[in-house]
């Protein structure tokens, strides 16, 4: 069995890595890559740190500027999102919507998120940061889904699916939410299992829900 | 909420204060919950006590122990990303369910409860109830 888990969870890291670095829904390889690659230098970014320090990330004059591959909207995003997320605010969201649009600032959000969870995990484990493989090069896939709309968040949903808000939160995004539903199944809720209050694992169902309490905590994630 | 829920199903009584708070000690009343707590926190922090509590974690839980929470670290710094990032609110019955536990923890005066302010919510379910939302 542990090979097993540890096979589900390895290959389900290759998929999202190789994702990272590969035409995604609205942002190209380069732009991904990039993306991911500012998720890693969030962790000691003067800048981040000084707003992190500060009582209100506005408080703090300057931004981020832009890159070769990204604009200073796009940069902000990933480094916020990375850097601070518990300190989000919808009009901080709106202004860079204005500019980037729905579908890319959701796509960067992603992104910057299965970055951080392959940092994470090659953190918790080894004590290293993540790398990312070359860019591929292609066309996004341009394509907005049908079936999204508002359905309170900041940004468009899968509407009428009866999921929890969290399980569609990247809908607007099928490249990537592809990469990160594949990691949440290796590394967390695994099919139809997750109904069961007991599990059958290297951990017990309170040890799992023990570390991950004291991750949201330590992020302050409300929900 | 799940954290509860599951502890109530194995017969724990689990402290919830000090699951959340890395300022309290104690294991939560989650075996081995201390060692768990250690390396979630130095983890998420990726302060320089992560080798000690690596190495701590994997001598009560086993490599494979090791190796979900890391994993669970990993994950949860992403589900937050997502759920922060894109502003969700909280769901309809989980707003409901955990109105007092949010209230007791202080969860409410995180900045993203601003999102569910005003969000619609349904009657209260069990923890089975909550679950099947993420099925």
């Amino acid at each position: 069995m542990g090979n097993d888990v540890e096979e589900l969870i390895t290959s389900a890291l290759s998929a999202a890595a190789a994702s990272l670095v590969a035409p995604g829904d609205w942002l190209t390889g380069d732009q991904r890559r990039a993306a991911a690659i500012q998720v890693l230098d969030a962790r000691t970014n003067e800048l981040d740190e000084q707003r992190r320090q500060a009582i209100s990330p506005n408080a703090v004059v300057g931004g981020h500027t832009a890159t070769g591959e990204l604009s200073a909207e796009a940069v902000e995003v990933v480094h916020r999102v990375a850097s601070d997320p518990g300190r989000l605010t919808r009009s901080w969201a709106e202004q860079l919507i204005a500019v980037l649009g729905e579908e890319a600032y959701t796509e960067l959000v992603g992104v910057a998120a299965c970055a951080m969870v392959l940092d994470t995990f090659s953190w918790a484990l080894q004590d290293n940061e993540a790398s990312f493989g070359s860019s591929i090069q292609g066309m996004p896939a341009n394509e907005r889904p049908e079936d999204v709309g508002d359905v309170g968040a900041w940004v468009s949903q899968s509407t009428g699916s009866g999921m929890a808000n969290v399980s569609r939160s990247l809908s607007l995004v099928p490249v990537t939410n592809s990469a990160w539903v594949g990691l949440v199944q290796a590394m967390y809720s695994r099919g139809p299992g997750f109904l069961d209050l007991e599990w059958d694992r290297a951990l017990s169902r309170p040890q799992v829900e023990l570390v991950a309490a004291r991750t949201t905590a330590e992020l302050e994630c409300f929900y | 909420m799940l954290l509860g829920a599951s502890g109530d199903k194995a017969g724990l009584t689990v402290d919830l204060d000090v699951a959340i708070d890395p300022s309290k000690s104690g294991d939560a009343g989650v075996p081995s919950g201390e060692e768990l707590l250690a390396f979630a926190s130095a983890a998420n922090r990726r302060s320089e006590t992560l080798p000690q509590a690596r190495a701590a974690l994997k001598a009560v839980v086993g490599p494979e122990g090791l190796l979900e929470a890391a994993a669970t670290v990993a994950i949860f710094n992403g589900l937050v990303r997502v759920a922060d990032g894109t502003g969700i609110q909280l769901d309809p019955s989980m707003l409901t369910s955990t109105a007092d536990t949010r209230a007791t923890l202080g969860l409410d005066l995180f900045s993203g409860a601003a999102n569910s302010e005003g969000a619609p919510t349904e009657p209260r379910q069990d923890g089975t109830g909550v679950m099947s939302m993420f099925s």
